[in-house]
């Protein structure tokens, strides 16, 4: 069902581009990845590093904005010729992290090519189709507590 | 300090520590790997305690620990202090949160409707004794719904505040950077509430409970009723280097808002949420919340008495620092003991030594 997705779609604006791809299938974000490498000539990798961002969260008593706790997550951030590319994801897994930066550091390059605008509506219907499923999943919890 | 130096012991002390780990065997990725499948709500529990989401890492150190919660804890507090923090992300807001569970139990009509989620609440609590006996216990699958729940809920709070039944203060924009940091500063009081909020997010969720369930059970001075009850993920929003603000990935996270009569005619709110999914800790510190603001000086719902002695890692680890040697101490209370009866007893009576 998800190569059901067009490439003629309108291309993703880039902080909807980041959420898909940090979000995207490991396996074929690091197969897209290994694709458009060869496309950037040299790349000089900045930063490739696991670390913290807190997270603050806002009561919703006073309104009062407090740090929740820390997420590892993986950092990369990359410099080509025609532009720079960065991927952070939550969790431990470097390479998903460069492979992200990869695809971020073509686009601002190449720009939005078939290919990667073919992967990226492609795995926004996939991550659409995976969040429906669970949210169906959770409507069957739906109580109505006047006839419980 | 009234310690002695621990010298001639490094073999024994090298094979204690081999006698403790031999009971837990090998670790490897297989082991550490299925008590993540197997064990998510104590995953979630460490994590929050912890302060740190990262599920393998909990998983690891819950293997290496022997599931000793407060060792994994303390292993994961101090792997924690080996990376750099890179950025903090936008804050949390309830009406973004990804919503799997959300109910209130003051309210039958709440704005959303209510929503069981995963929950045992209702489900009879046996104990599967037929897994011993061979045969697996196989859960039956949820049977989705036509339509996809809204993955995003409204909040409650703010729906109360627009009907006048609980207070609306007004609240003032803090910098994600200026937010009072419990890891980089010490907790004072009266402390501020995001040290408050924090301090309750990292708690050892036995201790919430026990310091909750008092002040339940009449030992505070405000009985909760749930208002609402909410387990979801979050998007860690962070920015590019460009400015760009994106979505780095979900974690997930438990929020609770207790409720009660104020006394200004209006209801008043108590509030705790944390890293990962766990009820009883944030309706515990919802309660306490909820009870500190009127609470006696040394009562257990002072703020000053239940944040310090819900923290995980100085509250066991000042438990079990009693047993390291302590001869000095005791050997001069065993003096002044000596002392004293001296001197009741000019005839002096032994003292085995």
């Amino acid at each position: 069902m998800f190569d059901q997705a067009k490439t003629d779609d309108p291309p993703l604006d880039h902080g909807r581009l980041l959420d898909v791809l940090a979000r995207a299938d490991a396996a074929r974000l690091m197969a897209l990845a290994e694709t458009l490498l060869s496309l950037l000539g040299a790349v000089e990798v900045v930063q490739s590093r696991t670390g913290l961002v807190m997270l603050p969260m806002r009561d919703t008593v006073q309104g009062t904005d407090f740090h929740l706790g820390e997420v590892l997550v993986a950092e990369a951030h990359l410099r080509a010729t025609g532009g720079e590319g960065y991927g952070m994801i939550v969790g431990r897994d470097l390479e998903r992290a460069m492979a992200m930066a990869v695809v971020d550091a073509a686009i601002a390059c190449l720009g939005q090519t078939p290919a990667i605008s073919a992967f990226l509506q492609s795995e926004a219907a996939a991550q659409a189709a995976a969040d429906t499923e669970c949210l169906r999943a959770i409507e069957a919890t739906r109580v109505d507590m006047e006839t419980f | 300090m009234a310690y002695v130096a621990t010298r001639g012991g490094a073999r024994a002390i090298d094979q204690a520590e081999r006698l403790y780990r031999a009971e837990l065997g090998q670790i490897d990725a297989t082991r550490v790997d299925a008590v993540r499948r197997a064990l998510p709500m104590l995953i979630d529990r460490v994590m929050g305690e912890a302060s740190l989401y990262e599920p393998d890492l909990a998983a690891l150190a819950l293997a290496q620990a022997g599931g000793d919660l407060y060792e994994a804890v303390l292993l994961l507090r101090a792997w924690r202090t080996t990376q750099p923090r890179l950025a903090i992300a936008e804050p949390v807001r309830q009406e973004q949160l990804f919503t799997h569970r959300r109910i209130s139990a003051a309210f039958k009509d709440i704005p959303g409707g209510q929503i069981l989620g995963p929950t045992l609440d209702y489900a009879h609590r046996l104990l599967a004794t037929d897994v011993l006996q061979g045969r697996p216990y196989c859960p039956a699958p949820v049977t989705p719904a036509a339509i996809a729940a809204p993955a995003h809920q409204p909040s409650l709070a703010a729906w109360q505040k627009a009907q006048g039944l609980v207070a609306d203060p007004a609240r003032t924009e803090v910098a994600p950077d200026a937010i009072p940091d419990l890891t980089r500063e010490p907790l004072l009081f009266p402390a501020k509430r995001a040290h408050t909020l924090q301090s309750l997010a990292r708690a050892d969720t036995g201790g919430m409970l026990t310091l909750g369930y008092a002040a339940m059970r009449g030992y505070g001075n405000a009985h909760p009723t749930v208002n609402e009850l909410r387990l979801a993920e979050a998007e860690v929003r962070v920015t590019h280097p460009r400015g760009t603000v994106f979505s780095a990935g979900r974690v997930k996270v438990s929020q609770a808002e207790v409720t009660s009569k104020g006394k200004s005619g209006q209801l008043s709110l108590g509030f705790c949420a944390t890293l990962g999914w766990n009820e009883v800790k944030v309706i515990s510190g919802a309660t306490l919340d909820l009870n500190a603001a009127a609470a006696p000086k040394g009562s257990p719902v002072e703020e000053e008495f239940f944040l310090y002695h819900t923290e995980p890692v100085e509250a066991s680890g000042f438990c079990i620092h009693f047993k390291l040697p302590h001869y000095v101490t005791f050997q001069s209370s065993l003096d002044a003991l000596r002392g004293a009866k001296t001197a009741a007893a000019p005839q002096s009576e032994q003292v085995p030594t």
